[in-house]
């Protein structure tokens, strides 16, 4: 039964467990493993946009030769940073997921939970906590990546998608909902169970682009209507789609749009106030059934 | 269904339990306890492994929900905040991060607590020298020993100045002089008013430090009450004599059952017999010297705390068949 105490937060003890889960993911070394290995591929990664700029320099119409600016080098320079995007996010993801994922189910399986909740912290409070903080360490993660990304992209070509920060609002939308699902998966099941739930769940999100890109190639309504299904079940990827949306310039953007067929890793439209709303929704319906559920079983 | 309960203030128990019961699916595994801790008391908790102590541990802690019944904690529940404040756990797995140094585990389990952080660096110290860790608070937990994550976590229950400790398996990862430690900081907490929950297999132990005691067997209990009591009712005195003729037997049966008869290599003869108050000793051994007997020894026997274990749970307790008609407990 849905009890309203369940859900009273005291802030103080919610912020204590989520300074718990900071420092948790800083001593554990995660987030320092993670930046190296996130370094060397935004390194390799920009070294590759920086070998095809040297290219466009070389090629007739590739750069304006007045004000350096890009010519035919735009479009591969827009996708380039996009696919690079495209990459921050599902780097994100992975932190997400693998930082998350015995959040909770992992202190219960070890015992580690029941000194905490003997103390005078609520449930609520502990799972509000550890949803919080490892929010904070991955949307710190994703805006420091982006940034670095598409500063990079910048710095080598001049570049700048026309709207970045509506694209990273999206981007760390995501991060939020997969961090919210992770925590609700760990009050429900153990561990491993629940990282193979929640990537089988990002997947459902990805299926849902690929579903809708088929089935407008095919008029299949019923793919269609599952493409639906799946994208509301898990917005993850629609959130990306409308992400790109807003790294496209226009000429991009007005290619993409000609297609008779929906490209599965770009979308050409932003995302429907629906959709955005329905992720912020699914975000705060998760945290708070992980909160109740938790809030019931036994440790 | 789990309902209040009220207690009148003037009794002050800090645990009060009626009918509680536990079920895992099919399975009942605590079986309408009832159970009454007072104030100040070091309260021993007995029973064979699955005999449901964890489980009853973890409902008083407001770790597991119970399936019905009523308790009350500090007269409250434990589901309340304001109650758990006034509570320190030691639990019998003290698994904690361990990638905190012993001070920040102490001070997180002190913001926890509510402590103000003044009182938290006042405090920490103080607990890890009461459980043998002074000058070991910067050392990270992942290098601490077995032994020394126990201390940690005792240190922790200590921590809050709680009314109301839990101690499951407290030593069982300790050397005897860490024992003889735990046992005076036990003896400590029942000199400063605190009440005690004692979960040890540890008879010995128990024994030592305890003056209340409930055996529990399938989530029953069994017997309860004052150690004294429990431990007291049942006198028997060893009798070694020369020979042990009718009229010497006769004697001794006066007195009480004769419950063992056995002759020894040095050519005496060793009784037991049971008496119902030690105050028939001296006039027992007056009427054997009167009627001639060679007396080599006289001995009172009092039962260990192991014996009743074993009397009222069996020889093993897992195995042991659900008791029937199972006496109601008494309070203590």
């Amino acid at each position: 039964m849905l009890k309203f105490s369940d859900f009273n937060l005291n802030p103080r003890r919610v912020g204590l467990m989520a300074s718990l889960s900071l420092r948790e993911s800083l001593r554990k070394r995660l987030v320092a493993v993670l930046l190296i290995l996130t370094a060397l591929f935004v390194g390799f990664y920009l070294y590759g946009i920086y070998r095809m700029y040297l290219d466009f320099l070389d090629r007739p119409g590739g750069l304006d030769p007045v004000t350096g600016e890009l010519g035919s080098a735009l479009i591969p320079v827009n996708f380039a940073a996009m696919f690079g995007m495209y990459l921050v996010t599902f780097l994100g993801s992975l932190m997400a997921v693998l930082s998350t994922v015995g959040s909770v189910s992992a202190d219960v399986e070890s015992g580690v939970v029941q000194s905490v909740i003997s103390r005078p912290v609520s449930r609520a409070e502990l799972v509000a906590g550890r949803w919080l903080g490892f929010s904070i360490v991955n949307a710190a993660y994703v805006l420091l990546v982006s940034a670095v990304m598409l500063g990079g992209v910048y710095l080598i070509t001049g570049f700048m998608p026309p709207n970045p920060l509506a694209a990273i609002a999206l981007i760390v939308l995501s991060i939020l909902l997969t961090t919210a699902l992770t925590v609700l998966g760990s009050t429900l099941f153990t561990t491993l169970a629940n990282g193979i739930g929640v990537f089988v769940l990002y997947g459902v999100g990805m299926a849902g682009g690929f579903l809708n890109a088929i089935g407008t190639l095919v008029n299949s309504p019923v793919m269609q209507t599952l493409s639906r299904a799946a994208n509301t079940l898990m917005p993850t990827n629609e959130l990306w789609l409308g992400a790109s949306y807003h790294l496209q310039h226009p000429e991009v953007n007005a290619g993409l749009k000609l297609s008779p067929v929906p490209n599965p890793l770009f979308g050409s439209d932003p995302v429907s106030p629906a959709m955005l709303l329905w992720s912020i929704c699914l975000t705060v319906l998760a945290v708070l059934a992980a909160m109740w559920h938790f809030s019931r079983r036994d440790l | 269904m789990l309902r209040s309960m009220t207690v009148p203030l003037a009794s002050t128990p800090v645990i009060v339990t009626h009918d509680l019961r536990k079920s895992y699916g099919p399975k009942e595994v605590v079986r309408g306890l009832n159970l009454r801790v007072g104030r100040g008391e070091v309260f021993g908790f007995l029973g064979p492994n699955g005999a449901g102590k964890s489980t009853t541990v973890k409902m008083l802690l407001g770790l597991v929900r119970p399936t019905s019944g009523q308790l009350q904690v500090l007269g409250g529940s434990p589901d309340n905040p304001a109650v758990r404040a006034r509570l320190g756990f030691l639990p019998e797995q003290f698994r904690f991060q361990t990638w905190m140094t012993g001070d920040e585990f102490l001070t997180f389990h002190g913001q926890l607590a509510g402590l103000r952080s003044a009182e938290i660096r006042a405090r920490v110290p103080q607990v890890l020298e009461r459980v043998g860790l002074a000058g070991r608070g910067g050392e990270r937990l992942e290098g601490y020993s077995k032994g020394m994550l126990q201390r940690a976590g005792l240190a922790s229950a200590l921590l809050a100045r709680p009314e109301l400790v839990f101690l499951d398996e407290p030593t069982s990862a300790l050397d005897p002089i860490g024992r003889i430690e735990v046992r005076r900081i036990i003896e400590d907490l029942r000199g400063e008013g605190v009440s005690v929950f004692l979960n040890s297999h540890l008879l010995a132990e128990v024994e030592q430090v305890c003056d209340h005691v409930a055996f529990v067997r399938q989530g029953q209990v069994l017997r309860q009450g004052r150690l004294s009591e429990v431990m007291g009712g049942d006198l028997r005195v060893r009798v070694e004599l020369d020979t042990a003729p009718p009229a010497t037997l006769n004697i001794l049966r006066s007195f009480g059952p004769i419950l063992s008869q056995q002759a020894q290599p040095a050519g005496t003869v060793t009784l037991e017999v049971g008496l119902n108050s030690e105050s028939q000793v001296p006039e027992l051994a007056r009427r054997l010297l009167d009627s001639g007997a060679q007396l080599y020894a006289l001995t009172p026997l009092r039962p260990e705390l192991e014996d009743i274990f074993l009397e009222l749970v069996g020889q093993s307790g897992e195995a042991a068949p659900a008791p029937t008609n199972a006496p109601e407990a008494a309070h203590a």
